[in-house]
């Protein structure tokens, strides 16, 4: 039997207690990568029910996940994510079947009580409008409370309209019910509004806006630290149920200079810089170590016209505006001819929904005149709103709208903007209101045109809602459009409504698809999908 | 000596005054914060509330009287945006702004006055032609041309420096840099004539009739006299040190004072742009304040001189 003298056990007792940590350290070899990106968020908050921005969907599916997720690296169709099925109870009601083993970023195990937290009252349909005043800082003598946001109801009835309930049918069970029927209920169920995010983390945060900037959701990472305007680290949660994310963690830094984000990815400080712009992609061509990666994403620019504005109240105005806009010569010049004028607001992959042979509005500067003639249109000053390149290209694509408009007879000044709420504030016109066209763009979240078109501009949609564009018979079609579930009712309610909103009474007019170009290590095996959505999970990080 | 003081620091103070005076007016007339804070979703009912919480449905007089009274207290108010108070928010910048602009500070000094001195000491040589000629180029080229041209030669193509964020010491070399040049060559300008036109004064003549070394008459008679336009433009920089590098920031992604102002300002975050513009005028008073006393100690004449004399 061999000896062990005191020292040689104590020194493997030693051993025993530093190797496994040694070991471990040494078995994380992932790396950690930085992303340099233009803005983190919008709100400076990381609720979705909040944060609806282009910017804010870049991160938000890596720290919360949907119950049915949209495959964007893929053919774009529904596939399970939180729930790993689901049928159709009636055509109101889904049932979904919950995944075992889904572990929140607190180490809890996801249940059914926390599918009923996420859709529920706390965090989306009760928003007190006097606690709002508490939200965002303490007036004297009050405190910061937990209520959402004001807003959080609006757009939690835009996203799922007909929500009555979520049912547990048991632990792993549960079931959505709607008030009325909806052809569209599972591609709802894919919004990054719907993550599924931890009652008890929501419980035991201090107050909404704290709980907001640290959501505790079930992604592939999980939020360790939010520095607002600043940056976003995110670190692998390593017990997530589709394995260990290959990243050890992603930080998301603020860079707001195009120039500066580039300097950084070539540098070494950044291993991506995301929103470059087309001019620039040439830059990377030759480059051993760099590409710019990217293309159509499920997003189409638009221009917004609010048919309150006295010039605009006339529709054969508005129309003018969209006849005068020569849609290649933007694509041609700012894209190098790569994006695609649309077919309308509605994308492919819409499938039987698609209107094949809808076009975009012909440019025809004739008939803008003809038309403003008609209109009796003199010339009067109408303003045009932007923020200063927050989509790509914004600014040049802004200049070629005003000299198409300007060709026609249309006097348009533009307004630079600093933020959406100033480019939204209908301040500003006197007694009429401010705003009278604005840039804006449009998602389609998932493969139904209620997902672009009525989410944004019927009834419940921010056009809507802000008074900016109604018009009662696109308002009794959303209905239709949201609630039939007849294929042939809902094409021909679908196609109806194109003919109203992008014809016969302007309220907005589509300019192009959506380009969406990321520079990159050329070593780093990760691929850009179809939406602006950055994949950095396993499935998303093979050679 | 008193007079002269107590004259400065009242005008000081009344500089103060307008700065916040015009910061609030201007700030409330130019956006409603309510809109920005709350988004265009919400209900018309809650942004109600929160005008109505933050008094923004007041006059403005009374507005600005609270916000007045508010400061006597030390009070600065809080952030719309984030919730906590405003100093503290600004207070946090405070050392990464401090991290670029004093070390650029050291560099306008050391760089800008010796070779302003050296230049006009050695006027129309070489070295003057060649002193000024990189001293307007320094001074005319805007800061972030200078910073992307410095982070192209030294972190693009050279790698030796990094191009943007905070993360250690190596990252505030460019931007200090930039922000050094430039002042240094201002400086350098500045030295230059203010000593030009000491060294062709009447007392420097004698001086040198009289069998003064060139040397010393230089230091003791050539030196401080020109040191009077030089130090105001010290005083000025002094008193940029927490609000000159705003453009700098934004291209070296650097989390200080400036970056947060513009994004205040972009927010319609009132307290916090109070807040800042607050700081940034008191450092400027104070440090122009500071600069007249200089100018007593310079010069004593200054001290003595009865109202609307000149020196």
């Amino acid at each position: 039997m061999a000896r062990l003298s005191r020292r040689a056990a104590l020194a493997s007792a030693g051993a025993s207690l530093v190797l496994p940590r040694f070991a471990i350290a040494q078995a994380d070899q992932r790396l950690s990568v930085t992303v340099a990106v233009q803005k983190i968020a919008n709100s400076n908050t990381l609720e979705t029910l909040r944060e609806q921005s282009n910017v804010g969907t870049r991160h938000g599916g890596s720290y919360g996940e949907a119950l049915i997720e949209q495959d964007w690296l893929g053919d774009l169709r529904l596939q399970p994510g939180l729930a790993s099925a689901w049928r159709r109870v009636d055509d109101g009601t889904l049932e979904l079947e919950l995944r075992p083993g889904v572990r929140f970023h607190d180490g809890r195990e996801m249940t059914a009580e926390d599918v009923v937290f996420s859709f529920g009252p706390e965090r989306m349909w009760r928003p007190d409008p006097t606690a709002a005043r508490n939200l965002f800082g303490n007036v004297p003598g009050r405190t910061q409370g937990k209520a959402p946001p004001p807003e959080a109801a609006a757009i939690a009835r835009r996203t799922y309209p007909g929500f009555e309930r979520i049912e547990v049918v048991d632990a792993r069970t549960v079931r959505f019910v709607n008030k009325v029927a909806d052809p569209a209920l599972e591609g709802r169920l894919s919004r990054t509004t719907g993550m599924v995010l931890s009652g008890a983390g929501f419980e035991a945060s201090s107050s909404w806006l704290d709980w907001a900037r640290r959501p505790v959701g079930t992604g592939p990472y999980k939020v360790a630290e939010f520095r607002p305007d600043q940056s976003l680290t995110l670190v692998a949660h390593d017990d997530h149920w589709r394995g260990r994310p290959p990243l050890r963690g992603i930080r998301f830094v603020e860079v707001p200079e195009v120039a500066s984000r580039i300097n950084m990815l070539l540098s070494g400080e950044a291993d991506f810089a995301c929103d470059i712009p087309p001019d620039q992609i040439g830059a990377f061509e030759r480059s051993a170590r760099h590409e710019v990666v990217g293309g159509p994403i499920m997003n189409h620019r638009i221009t917004v016209f609010d048919k309150n504005h006295p010039q605009l109240r006339d529709a054969r105005v508005r129309r003018a505006f969209t006849h005068a806009i020569d849609r290649k010569a933007i694509v041609d010049a700012l894209w190098a001819g790569q994006a695609a004028v649309p077919r309308g607001e509605q994308f492919d992959f819409y499938g039987p929904m698609l209107i094949a042979d809808w076009e975009a509005p012909r440019h025809d500067p004739a008939e803008a005149r003809r038309l403003l003639r008609e209109a009796g249109y003199k010339g009067e000053p109408i303003p045009y709103r932007l923020l200063n390149n927050y989509y790509t290209a914004q600014v040049p694509t802004a200049q070629i709208l005003v000299e198409g408009w300007r060709a026609v007879g249309l006097n348009v000044v533009i307004e630079m903007k600093e933020n959406f709420p100033q480019v939204l504030s209908n301040q500003g016109g006197g007694t009429a209101t401010g705003r009278g066209v604005r840039d804006w763009s449009n998602s389609a979240a998932f493969n139904d045109p209620v997902s672009s078109l009525t989410s944004a501009h019927g009834p419940e949609g921010q056009q809507w809602q802000i008074n900016e564009w109604r018009n009662e018979e696109f308002g009794r079609l959303s209905s239709v459009l949201e609630g039939s579930m007849s294929l042939d009712e809902r094409r021909h309610a679908f196609r109806r409504m194109l003919e109203i909103i992008e014809r016969e009474d302007p309220g907005y007019t589509v300019l192009h698809q959506t380009l969406n170009f990321t520079a990159k290590r050329r070593d780093l095996p990760w691929k850009p999908g179809a939406s602006f959505f950055m994949d950095f999970s396993a499935r998303n990080w093979a050679a | 000596m008193l007079r002269f003081l107590g004259l400065r620091v009242s005008r000081a103070l009344l500089t103060m005054v307008l700065v916040v005076t015009f910061a609030f007016v201007v700030l409330r007339l130019s956006g409603d914060p309510a809109l920005l804070i709350m988004s265009a979703d919400a209900p018309p009912e809650a942004i109600a509330a929160f005008r109505q919480a933050w008094g923004l449905n007041d006059p403005i007089w009374e507005q600005y009287l609270r916000y007045f009274s508010a400061i006597f207290r030390g009070d600065l108010g809080q952030s719309m945006r984030d919730g906590r108070p405003a100093i503290e928010l600004v207070a946090e910048r405070i050392p990464a702004t401090l991290a670029l602009t004093l070390p650029a500070l050291a560099i306008k000094l050391g760089l800008g006055i010796p070779a302003g001195i050296y230049a006009a000491l050695h006027r129309n040589s070489f070295a003057d032609r060649a002193v000024m000629l990189l001293a307007v180029a320094g001074f005319t080229v805007p800061s972030f041309v200078l910073g992307l041209v410095l982070v192209l030669v030294f972190a693009v193509q050279l790698g030796w420096l990094p191009s943007g964020g905070q993360e250690s010491w190596r990252h505030a070399v460019l931007p200090v840099l930039t922000l050094g040049i430039g002042g240094a060559a201002v400086l350098a300008r500045f030295t230059r004539s203010a000593m030009l036109e000491v060294l062709g004064q009447p007392y420097m003549r004698t001086a040198l009739a009289k069998g003064v070394p060139w040397a010393r008459a230089v230091r003791r008679h050539a030196l401080p006299n020109a040191a009077i336009p030089t130090v105001t433009i010290v005083g000025f920089m002094v008193g940029s040190l927490l609000a000159g590098a705003v453009v700098v920031e934004s291209v070296f992604s650097w989390p200080g004072v400036g970056r947060l102002l513009v994004v205040a300002v972009a927010n319609r975050d009132l307290a916090v742009v109070q807040c800042i513009l607050l700081l940034v005028a008191a450092t400027m008073v104070s440090a122009n304040l500071v600069v007249d006393l200089l100018y007593g100690v310079l010069d004593p004449r200054l001290r003595s001189a009865p109202r609307g004399a000149t020196a």
